[in-house]
């Protein structure tokens, strides 16, 4: 198992309320499954990632890594398992640092030492991974990543988080703020390294489409619970409007995100740009 | 002596801790004000090593780690105790305060007559002490780029700029931001503490009213330099600090000298230091706003 979490709680006191973000959460993942992870606003998605990732300490329960414990464990201490691309752009990577320099920095985690990391021969295998995403970016090695779009940003990203082979992928939403012709492009690229890496992935996603297209199992999560965890076989019989009935018969059928779907998206549809986009509701505060 | 040979000479001494400045403001992005402290404390331990006859280069290099340690503290303070910046490097500054004067003994300690790394190196080369003050002070600034350039580019430089750039990206790759946040600071009170003791050798006496305004002056020399050399790549960047410095020193001098016929004196320097970093604060956020408006 590279992942396994054990009986997982989390609430946060929002003035003298206690909203529950996650509550009670079991889940294992094993080596090289790609898992795709569904849920409304405010489910509890972002929260399992933090909480798999360090940056947030659940209340009860327990996340081992490789079978280590490593409830305890901060952040940085654990990112040599894991690699993660968020939803902004602007979070993946350092700005004033050169295109070259992110990479240097993503490719080798923990201790740092003295040595010069961006030899030339180095270089040289940098340039050759970034030809890999077909974007034109292995020009543009010296340049800061200020400079880049949205899009390469999060191609980037994508390539930073994998480049140091970690065991684990946590993407949280991660085309969500991408046109459709980028998203389309960065989630090729996403797949093409997982694959590559045969990484165990866990990728957040708002588009019901995507969820099914993409990954061998699929994850949804409600009001901080695993409502449903549909393995490799029953996800493929799966069309969109079969999702949102589930997810009606789960008493959320209220969630206006979902619904639209059922009317936008054609059912299998391809992952073409833009024909199954579905509109995101805006987020919360 | 000429007053561009004085700019530059104290420029250059001066540039240290506008070095020092620049790594906790713009690399860190920390607002630092312990280096008020930090750098009389350089003053007062590269002193006190000097009157009970330390070599002057030892003394430099301790009153470089004695900075190096009230860096760290600030740094500690801000990132183990979760205290606020700027409140963690005031209490560093108050503390060093008394701390300065418990190491000098008195509020002022004079080094006349006693050996400097100036005078060892006058002697050791048979120059006049006008051109080894200008060598010595020339070389350890340019000395000091060198080194951080080349620090600035190892695997620790690029985590340290990465940390006051995106710090949850630093985190993500496996190094602690705190652990940068603490060594960038020891780095750059280190070097604030380096000027300090090179300052009192340079004048001749350390003096526990040193270090007041300390951070305007070097945030002065950060912002001119940035703004008459707008560098583009942190070799540039930190050349333009001592040019900052060097132009900085330059203006005060001028104004001391030429001042008086308007009424200017030494007593008014603070002032017009703050008015000038205000006024390149303000200004962008000035220009923006009317390019807004328009
Ligand atoms: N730092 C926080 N402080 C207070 N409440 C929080 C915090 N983080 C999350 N929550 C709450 O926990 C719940 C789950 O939030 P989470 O961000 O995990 O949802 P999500 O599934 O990622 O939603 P979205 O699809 O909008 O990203 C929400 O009700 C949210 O308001
Ligand atoms: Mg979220």
């Amino acid at each position: 198992m590279i992942l396994k979490l054990a009986g997982v709680r989390k609430s946060y006191s929002v003035g003298a309320q206690l909203v529950s973000a996650l509550a009670g959460v079991d889940f294992a993942l094993a080596q090289g499954e790609f898992v795709t992870v569904i849920g409304s606003n405010g489910a509890g998605k972002t929260t399992l990632l933090n909480v798999i990732a360090g940056d947030t300490r659940p209340d009860r329960g327990k996340v081992y890594l490789l079978g280590r414990d490593v409830t305890g464990c901060p952040t940085h201490r654990r990112a040599c398992w894991i690699g993660r691309v968020f939803q902004d752009p602007r979070q993946g990577a350092a700005p004033h640092l050169t295109v070259a320099e992110n990479l240097a920095l993503a490719s080798r985690k923990g201790r740092r030492g003295l040595g010069f990391p961006l030899t030339r021969r180095r270089r040289a295998a940098l340039r050759e991974a970034l030809a890999g995403l077909g974007m034109g970016l292995e020009e543009r090695l010296s340049e800061q990543v200020a400079c880049l779009s949205g899009g390469e940003r999060q191609a980037l990203a994508v390539l930073m988080a994998t480049l140091a082979r970690p065991r684990l992928l946590l993407l949280d939403e991660h085309t969500a703020a991408l046109d459709p012709a980028n998203a389309e492009r960065v989630l090729a690229i996403t797949e093409d390294l997982v694959r590559a890496g045969g990484l165990a992935t866990l990728m957040v996603t708002h588009r019901m489409d995507q969820a099914l297209v993409l990954g061998d199992r699929l994850v949804m999560l409600h009001q901080g619970r695993i409502l449903l965890d549909l393995p490799s076989a029953e996800k493929r019989a799966l069309a969109v409007e079969d999702l949102v009935r589930l997810f009606r018969q789960e008493g959320c059928a209220e969630d206006e995100l979902l619904l639209s779907s059922a009317d936008n998206a054609p059912p299998r549809a391809p992952l073409t740009p833009g024909a199954a986009a579905v509109p995101r509701s805006p987020k919360g505060p | 002596m000429s007053i561009v040979m004085a700019a530059v000479e104290q420029g250059l001494i001066y540039g240290l801790m506008a070095l020092g400045v620049y790594i906790s403001f713009r690399i860190l992005s920390f607002p630092d004000l312990s280096v008020d402290g930090t750098f009389p404390l350089g003053a007062a331990v590269g002193a006190t090593l000097i009157v009970a006859g330390w070599n002057p280069y030892a003394a430099l290099g301790v009153a470089f780690a004695a900075g190096a340690v009230g860096g760290a503290f600030t740094g500690v303070l801000a990132t183990k105790f979760r205290i606020q910046g700027l409140l963690a490097g005031v209490l560093t500054m108050i503390m060093l305060y008394s701390l300065n004067l418990r190491i000098m003994g008195r509020p002022n300690l004079p080094l006349l007559g006693r050996p400097s790394v100036f005078r060892l190196a006058a002697q050791w080369g048979g120059i006049p002490m006008a051109w080894a003050n200008f060598a010595v002070a020339a070389s350890l600034a340019l000395g000091a780029i060198l080194l951080l350039h080349l620090l600035f580019r190892t695997e620790i430089g690029l985590a340290l700029r990465a940390t006051g750039d995106n710090p949850g990206m630093v985190r993500a790759y496996g190094t602690s931001p705190e652990g940068m946040v603490i060594l960038g600071l020891a780095l750059a009170n280190g070097l604030v503490a380096l000027s300090g003791a090179l300052a009192a050798q340079h004048g001749g006496f350390a003096d526990v009213g040193l270090g007041v305004g300390t951070i305007v002056a070097g945030l002065a020399s950060v912002i001119v330099g940035e703004i008459l050399l707008r560098p583009r790549s942190i070799l540039w960047a930190l050349g333009a600090v001592l040019a900052g410095s060097c132009l900085y020193r330059g203006a005060i001098l001028v104004a001391l000298r030429y001042g008086s016929a308007v009424g200017f004196t030494a007593s008014d320097l603070r002032l017009l230091t703050a008015l000038v970093v205000l006024g390149a604060l303000v200004a962008p956020a000035w220009r923006l706003r009317q390019e807004g408006a328009g």
